[in-house]
């Protein structure tokens, strides 16, 4: 029977724990690739078999399924003989993909800034440093923010991706709460709520920084 | 070469759940881009009860993950009776969650055309639908190209997950033949080759149109 309050009493609990696990994994996600995303988009920018090497890394990444790459990592790895946890692997596989595309959000938004600043900076006779410092990277960390925050929540639904190699996030749970259980409607409510409440701070969150750094527009 | 022979035995099947995916990610694709574009239009012309609809419908299918949407839909179908093979089952749910970005890729695209197109056309004297055809929708298709080609690209790597709900494409028919083979990494390296050369291909007629849309401006 359908919203029967002592089983979504059990149930909130339980689900609880997976957004536990899932909030870890997407914020982990999120800081190593705002990391690793620059590396690869730096790697990218400068000539030589470095950019030959991050482009091929780049296209690799968003051209194959998340899917693909999980079962790779979990399965492929420990046949391989370094087997890593499922927390591990999907951390591994979640950074491969959204690597890739970070740093090709940190490249757009730095292509998206006008040549006449850089000009413009030079004609003062401002030195390299300062002319990144405080004109362009400005403007550029301005433009970053809003893709940046459609990739987060990319990244948290993307998580749900890793209840495939048993890892006990919102998705696994639900999964299992669902086969015990009769309780097919308020299981899935749960869960499709929790992911909409984590996305929606997200989007809040980013709205609030893209208003905070409107100034740089 | 010993160790790919696996991947060698096997591709003839791996090319055959491939054959599947593609044409699920078809059958997906344009119903979900007739959607996609009306629930555009709608947005942008409809009233406010219409508008306030689509925003709903926006919020539900972009803050849940599609895996969510699949096994509910999985769940679901035998609960309520409606006897849709699984094969149009998962289509309808991935057409339906694409139809949401895609209409927001749309929207973008009608929405940056200048006021100057829209007042010049009503200056003419064209009705609405007159103006539509002849004078936004040819530029905002174009504008907006680019970035549906790589919502399709997305489109098909997110075929993969109906694997998870148990109907057979490539990534289905990796998995079976790992477990027949115990070569996890040869093979998904082969069905990661597959996914790349589909995507690829799609991705680099994207960036084609992307050069285009540059050309035009």
């Amino acid at each position: 029977m359908p919203f029967d309050p002592h089983f979504i009493a059990r149930l909130i609990p339980a689900l609880l724990v997976g957004a536990e696990v899932t909030v870890e994994l997407a914020a982990l996600t999120m800081a190593i690739c705002l990391v690793w995303g620059l590396v690869v988009a730096l790697a990218n920018g400068v000539r030589g078999p470095l950019a030959w090497l991050a482009g091929g890394y780049i296209q690799l990444v968003r051209n194959t399924p998340l899917l693909i790459q999980l079962y790779l990592v979990y399965f492929g790895f420990s046949m391989a003989g370094f087997g890593l946890s499922g927390f591990a692997s999907g951390l591994l596989a979640l950074c491969a993909q959204n690597g890739g595309y970070v740093a090709e959000i940190y490249r757009g938004g730095l292509q998206s800034v006008s040549i006449r600043q850089f000009e413009a900076g030079r004609a003062l006779g401002m030195r390299r440093w300062t002319l990144y410092t405080t004109v362009i990277l400005p403007q550029v960390v301005a433009r970053v923010v809003p893709p940046l925050t459609n990739q987060s929540i990319a990244i948290i639904k993307d998580t749900s991706q890793v209840a495939a190699i048993a890892v006990m996030e919102i998705m696994k749970i639900t999964e299992v709460w669902v086969e015990t259980s009769a309780n097919t409607y308020d299981v899935f409510l749960g869960a499709a709520l929790i992911y909409l409440a984590l996305t929606s701070i997200t989007g809040l969150v980013g709205k609030l920084a893209e208003r905070r750094l409107a100034f740089a527009q | 070469m010993n160790e790919f022979g696996p991947l060698i035995h096997s591709f003839w099947y791996l090319l055959r759940g491939a054959a599947m995916t593609v044409l699920m990610a078809t059958s997906a694709a344009v119903p979900a881009t007739i959607f996609g574009v009306l629930l555009a239009l709608l947005h942008i012309f409809g009233g406010r009860l219409m508008r306030s609809a689509i925003l709903g419908y926006l919020f539900l299918l972009r803050g849940i993950p599609l895996l969510v949407l699949l096994t509910f839909v999985y769940y679901l179908m035998p609960l309520t009776g409606i006897d849709l093979p699984p094969f149009w089952g998962v289509v309808l749910v991935i057409s339906l969650y694409y139809a949401a970005f895609i209409s927001e890729v749309f929207r973008a695209g009608i929405l940056s055309l200048p006021q100057a197109q829209w007042d010049a056309a009503r200056s003419l004297g064209m009705t609405r639908g007159l103006m539509l055809r002849i004078v936004v929708l040819p530029q905002a298709l174009r504008l907006a190209a680019p970035p549906y080609v790589s919502l399709c690209v997305s489109l098909v790597k997110a075929t993969s997950l109906v694997s998870i709900v148990g109907l057979w494409e490539l990534t289905m028919a990796s998995r079976e033949v790992v477990e027949r083979t115990l070569a996890p990494f040869q093979i998904f390296i082969g069905a990661a080759a597959i996914y790349f050369s589909i995507c690829y291909a799609l991705a680099l007629y994207g960036r084609h149109l992307e050069r285009r849309v540059l050309l035009g401006h």
